[in-house]
């Protein structure tokens, strides 16, 4: 049978897809649809918070950092309770990493505050002399694109039925109207700020990446 | 018996993958060694501006020797190894000459527009699958291109029955063709609004955990048909042909390779020990891959018992060395691999450099080893000259050798001593190390993986400079070899 | 055995006796079965890798390649109608055997829970140490404190509780002049004392000043007259009128009970809270510890 299979090109392909395709098959659709439900009470992340997602997509944290807390004493210990599956369900994509050269950000939130995290990104080495994380100091001045971010939540609300509010919808007059609510959320965080000119773009209606990514990593809990 | 008296096979494609093979080795093992450096000296980071952080850099180091290098590697010996064991030349096909180069220029021009896509910033922060979609889609093309290619060249082949190495690169094809399309699905927000934002970006079709067991599906198989299928596909051309050995035995090459097939895709799950995937999918990740150590093990046995015999050619011929020791070093993290998949042993190897350390066991060790091997084999006949030199094999051989073993026995320790560190607890109970601990503890393992880096670099470009020599200066070739390079 | 392998498995031992060497440094217990477990692979990775792969360099050496060769050959290559290795045969099968076994009936894989586990994890872990440490002595909680402090608090208040310049709170004293004055023109209503609210704006200007500086010098002798406003809620002597308001001349045990508690919000910044993560042994053991900071 293999003999013929090897003078058969088509019927090998064949025969190779369906033996890889097979186990896919079994251990990914078994779970699907269950494993994507929401933890009550989960709020789907603001347009500040997706922002700062994106700072953190787009600057690879995810190189350095997870975000899962497995079920060890010495986890929780460190970083807080076990995750739950549940907890990721607006996750798009799954930010788990597989490197912990930094550590573990999953419930950041509860134990870093807005002026540590601004004294943390803009020279690690002040606070934890011995770190080899980057200094961000470039997050301090680059803007956060912060329309794109709007369009990901009117997206995940339009095609995977997340909840958000009647209020987002993918025209520009909507996003006009919700972007005084996303400058307002950054006041917010920049409240608890000392830098002057990230205080000052926030005034004047610029948010830099460093205060949604705060939004971001406060709102990990 | 004679191997190719009428037919003159066109190498011109084979070539071209050559140099990008080259190319892309030098610039991802460069920033590969940036890396690695910058991890034991953080001031290392602020070279580049935004653009040289540690964590901007990882991502293409990764894309660039996945798809830069060792893709380039698959296709350049694919283009050369197809021909010859289908008996047919690209030449005969006018259509196939075509397709041939457009793949090769779409590659090319792909290639480069993806690795500024990262550098830039543009990233769905899935491993290995962290191109936007417009890069995806390109990439789709370029796969469809060389499906055309391979299917178009077996559609015209003289030899009825597929070599072994066929079976590997048709599989290589397909394996790629399912997982990527599956993994890189995502909605553009752009079009999913008037038009709002970038236009680049895009949110990923699945969520949280599913999107978890969709990517490592991917990735786990990204590495079995990226970095072990297509290079033992190599491995069953060039090592016979180079020694001029039969196989030792094709029952065993029928049974790896359909074993190989049906298990490796069943061990995904063992990236995500202990998480929040269901305790049933991650007890079939782990016990599949400790299945996976036969079937894989059974190829480089088959290798290792081809060579019986010819200790005189190891010795001897540098390109054997080279292969042995690939088969070798795939043994190690093959065996590797499936008892890190062991959960007790995961809970520490996880997340830690011990798994750096696998790869780069596999990567430096086997892919690179063969891809080399297979290019240095394949020079004299593309370019109708001997190699330039074998001393600096013989050195190159040597320098890199050392190099693999500082990596992956630094990495070991240092990943070892920190999944340890991790976990302790004192006299009390509590946690017996911050996390700065942990780090600070390895900054020597960091340093001497950066020396490994740079000697390993140092290899890598004598290899090109042999190679460069060997196009254009070393003596012409009257007749192609039948087995063993003629080398100076 | 012959030189090369012989030569392989010393390197193969000092790759482990190195690791278990660098491990046992740091003072890992190796009797811990995760880590005995990861050690066992360990040695199975480097033994066999390096035994088998020279079994069969060896054979380069001393074996002959013969065998049936099949009637065909591709670009000159030709294939052995060898059978396969029995070592290997047999290994594959009894590896799928034994899948089969595992999953079906040795531990059938719905039969295990990675949270059971883990909750049986932490049982043994507070069965082991937390009655052990119920009425710790001292010196033994201070010891403890500082451990904790240098895990969860060190990287906000440094290693040394110095709070890296002005980052956060400074140990050495208990509250800064600057920290006072703002709490006196602002209050301060976050820590959840009986007492509830501290209203602001009581003292200002030169009065403000002259409690601040009494209470920064560390309440010693003669108290200005205008600190008697303060007295009401925190004492004459500041210690905080049995925990009804802070204890404002030292750090005591409510004091960082309420802080972890709540977190806290001022002048310097703001400080997490980390309500549910310790236990009150742990509590007891940072306030001790802190106390060892002041000077
Ligand atoms: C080169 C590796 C590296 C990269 C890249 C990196 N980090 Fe870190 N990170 C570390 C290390 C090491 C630490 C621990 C030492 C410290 O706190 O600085 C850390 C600590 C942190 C912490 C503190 C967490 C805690 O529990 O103390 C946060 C928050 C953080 N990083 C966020 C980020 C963000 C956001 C990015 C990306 C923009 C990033 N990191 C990129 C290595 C890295
Ligand atoms: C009405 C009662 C009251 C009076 C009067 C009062 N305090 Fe307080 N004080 C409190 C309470 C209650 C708190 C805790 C507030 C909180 O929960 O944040 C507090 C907090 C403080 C703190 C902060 C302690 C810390 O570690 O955060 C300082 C400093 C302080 N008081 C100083 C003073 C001084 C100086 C005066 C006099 C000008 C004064 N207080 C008068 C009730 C009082
Ligand atoms: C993310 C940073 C951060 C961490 C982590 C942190 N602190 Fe603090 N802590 C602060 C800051 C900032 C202040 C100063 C707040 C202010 O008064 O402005 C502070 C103040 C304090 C105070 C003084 C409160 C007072 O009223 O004077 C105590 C006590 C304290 N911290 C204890 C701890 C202990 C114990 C831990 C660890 C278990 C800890 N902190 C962890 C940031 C932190
Ligand atoms: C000069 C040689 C090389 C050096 C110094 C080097 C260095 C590094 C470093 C420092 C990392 C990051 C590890 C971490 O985050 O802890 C890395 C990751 C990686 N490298 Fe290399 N590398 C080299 C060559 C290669 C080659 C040739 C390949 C593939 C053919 C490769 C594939 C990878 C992969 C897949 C990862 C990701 C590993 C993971 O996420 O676990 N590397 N490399
Ligand atoms: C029998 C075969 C193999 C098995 C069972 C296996 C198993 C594993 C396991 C358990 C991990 C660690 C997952 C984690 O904890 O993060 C891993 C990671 C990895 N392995 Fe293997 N491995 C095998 C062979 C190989 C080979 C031959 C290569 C390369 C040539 C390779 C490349 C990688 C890479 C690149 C990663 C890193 C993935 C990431 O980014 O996290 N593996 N492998
Ligand atoms: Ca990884
Ligand atoms: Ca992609
Ligand atoms: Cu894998």
């Amino acid at each position: 049978m293999f003999h013929w299979l090897e003078k058969n090109p088509f019927f090998f392909s064949v025969g190779v897809f369906v033996v890889i395709a097979f186990a896919g098959l079994v251990e990914i659709l078994p779970n699907f649809a269950e494993a994507s439900r929401p933890v009550v009470g989960l709020k789907p992340y603001t347009v500040l918070e997706l922002a700062g997602k994106e700072v953190y997509k787009k600057d690879a944290c995810i190189a350095c950092h997870s975000q899962l807390i497995r079920p060890f004493k010495s986890e929780t210990d460190r970083y807080g309770q076990v995750s739950l599956s549940g907890e990721y369900a607006y996750d798009r994509p799954f930010l788990w990493g597989s490197k912990r050269t930094g550590p573990d950000l999953h419930r950041v939130g509860n134990y870093r505050t807005t002026d540590w995290h601004e004294n943390h990104m803009w020279d690690p080495k002040s606070v934890v002399p011995q770190s080899i994380m980057p200094a961000y100091k470039h997050m301090f001045t680059n803007i956060a694109d912060i329309e794109t971010a709007y369009a990901e939540a009117v997206t995940v609300k339009n095609v995977f039925a997340t909840p958000y509010g009647d209020e987002f919808k993918g025209t520009r007059a909507a996003w006009e109207a919700h972007k005084p609510k996303v400058l307002a959320d950054a006041k917010l965080i920049t409240a608890d700020m000392k830098n002057k000119d990230v205080k000052d773009a926030v005034e004047a209606g610029n948010i830099p990446e460093i205060v949604a990514l705060i939004a971001y990593m406060n709102r990990l809990k | 018996m004679q191997s190719n008296a009428a037919l003159e096979y066109d190498y011109s494609v084979a070539k071209l993958f050559t140099y990008t093979t080259i190319l892309f080795g030098f610039l991802g093992m460069l920033i590969g060694t940036l890396i690695a450096a910058q991890m034991a000296f953080p001031e290392l980071n602020y070279m580049l501006g935004e653009y040289g952080t540690f964590s901007r850099l990882r991502p293409v180091h990764t894309n660039t020797v996945v798809f830069g290098f060792t893709l380039s590697g698959v296709f350049a010996t694919f283009y050369y190894v197809g021909q010859r064991v289908l008996k047919v030349s690209m030449a005969e096909s006018k259509f196939l000459m075509f397709m041939g180069k457009f793949h090769f220029w779409l590659y090319f021009v792909g290639a480069l527009l993806a690795t500024v896509s990262l550098l830039l910033g543009y990233s769905q922060s899935k491993e290995y699958a962290q191109y936007e979609w417009p890069i995806d889609i390109v990439i789709v093309l370029i796969w469809v291109s060389w499906g055309v290619s391979l299917f178009g060249l077996i559609g015209i082949r003289r030899e009825k029955t597929l070599y072994i190495s066929m079976w590997y690169y048709i599989a290589t094809f397909l394996g790629i063709a399912m997982l990527y399309l599956f993994n890189n699905m995502s909605v553009p927000t752009y079009f999913a609004t008037e038009g709002l934002g970038n236009i680049m970006h895009s949110v990923s079709m699945y969520s949280g955990t599913n999107d978890a067991l969709v990517q490592w599906w991917y990735g786990h198989n990204a590495v079995a048909f990226g970095f072990t299928v297509p290079i033992v596909a190599m491995v069953y051309y060039f090592l016979p042909k180079e020694s001029g050995q039969a196989i030792y035995s094709y029952k065993l090459s029928l049974l790896s390779f359909w074993g190989l097939m049906f298990v490796y895709l069943w061990a995904g799950s063992h990236h995500l020990l202990y998480s929040t995937v269901p305790d049933w999918m991650q007890t079939m990740g782990s016990v599949f891959s400790i299945v996976l150590i036969l079937p894989s093990w059974g190829s480089a046995i088959n290798m290792l018992l081809t060579m019986k015999g010819e200790w005189n050619q190891l010795t001897e011929n540098p390109l054997i060395k080279f292969m042995v020791l690939a088969s070798t070093f795939y043994m190690l993290s093959t065996l590797e691999g499936p008892i890190q998949a062991i959960k007790s042993v995961n809970a520490i190897a996880h997340f830690t450099d011990w798994i750096p350390g696998h790869v780069h066991d596999g990567v430096l060790g086997w892919v690179v080893f063969m891809i080399m091997a297979a290019l240095f084999h394949m020079a004299p006949r593309m370019f109708k000259r001997e190699i330039y030199s074998k001393s600096l094999i013989e050195k190159q051989f040597w320098l890199q050798t050392t190099a693999v073993v500082l990596y992956f026995t630094s990495m070991w320790i240092a990943g070892i001593t920190q999944g340890m560190m991790w976990r302790a607890v004192d006299e009390y109970g509590n946690l017996m190390y911050s996390f700065i601990d942990t780090v600070a503890v390895l900054q020597p393992y960091y340093a001497i993986r950066a020396l490994s880096g740079v000697l390993y670099l140092t290899g890598f470009l004598m290899f090109a400079y042999n190679m460069i020599k060997t196009m254009t200066a070393s003596r012409e070739l009257t007749q192609e070899p039948q087995f063993r390079s003629p080398m100076a | 055995m012959n030189a090369l392998m012989i030569k392989g498995l010393i390197f193969a031992a000092v790759l482990i006796g190195a690791t278990v060497a660098v491990v046992s440094s740091m003072n890992i217990d190796l009797s811990d079965p995760i880590n005995m477990i990861t050690m066992i692979g360990a040695v199975a990775i480097a033994g066999l890798s390096v035994g088998v792969s020279i079994k069969y360099i060896n054979q380069m050496k001393t074996d002959t390649a013969t065998g049936e060769l099949v009637d065909h050959n591709w670009d000159g290559i030709g294939e052995y109608k060898n059978e396969l290795p029995s070592g290997w045969a047999f290994s594959f099968l009894g590896t799928l055997i034994w899948a089969i076994w595992y999953m079906l009936a040795g531990y059938p894989v719905n039969a295990f829970s990675q949270i059971g586990q883990y909750n049986e994890e932490v049982l043994a872990h507070q069965e082991k140490f937390e009655a052990k440490h119920k009425n710790a002595d001292a010196a033994t909680l201070q010891q403890m404190g500082e451990s904790i402090f240098l895990v969860q608090c060190a990287p906000c208040h440094g290693e040394t509780g110095d709070g890296l310049s002005g980052k956060a709170q400074d140990f050495a004293t208990r509250e800064s002049k600057e920290q006072i004055l703002d709490v006196i023109a602002n209050g301060s209503n976050q820590l959840k004392y009986p007492m509830g609210a501290m209203p602001g704006g009581m003292a200002s200007g030169a009065d403000a000043e002259a409690i601040a500086d009494y209470i920064v010098g560390g309440m010693k002798g003669e108290a200005p007259a205008s600190y008697g406003v303060c007295a009401g809620c925190h004492g004459a002597d500041g210690a905080g009128n049995g925990g009804t308001a802070p204890n404002i001349a030292d750090y005591d045990d409510v004091l960082v009970h309420n802080v972890l508690e709540n977190g806290k919000k001022g002048v310097i910044g703001i400080m997490p809270s980390f309500k549910g993560r310790f236990t009150p042994v742990q509590e007891k053991a940072l306030t001790t510890y802190l106390h060892s900071l002041e000077n």
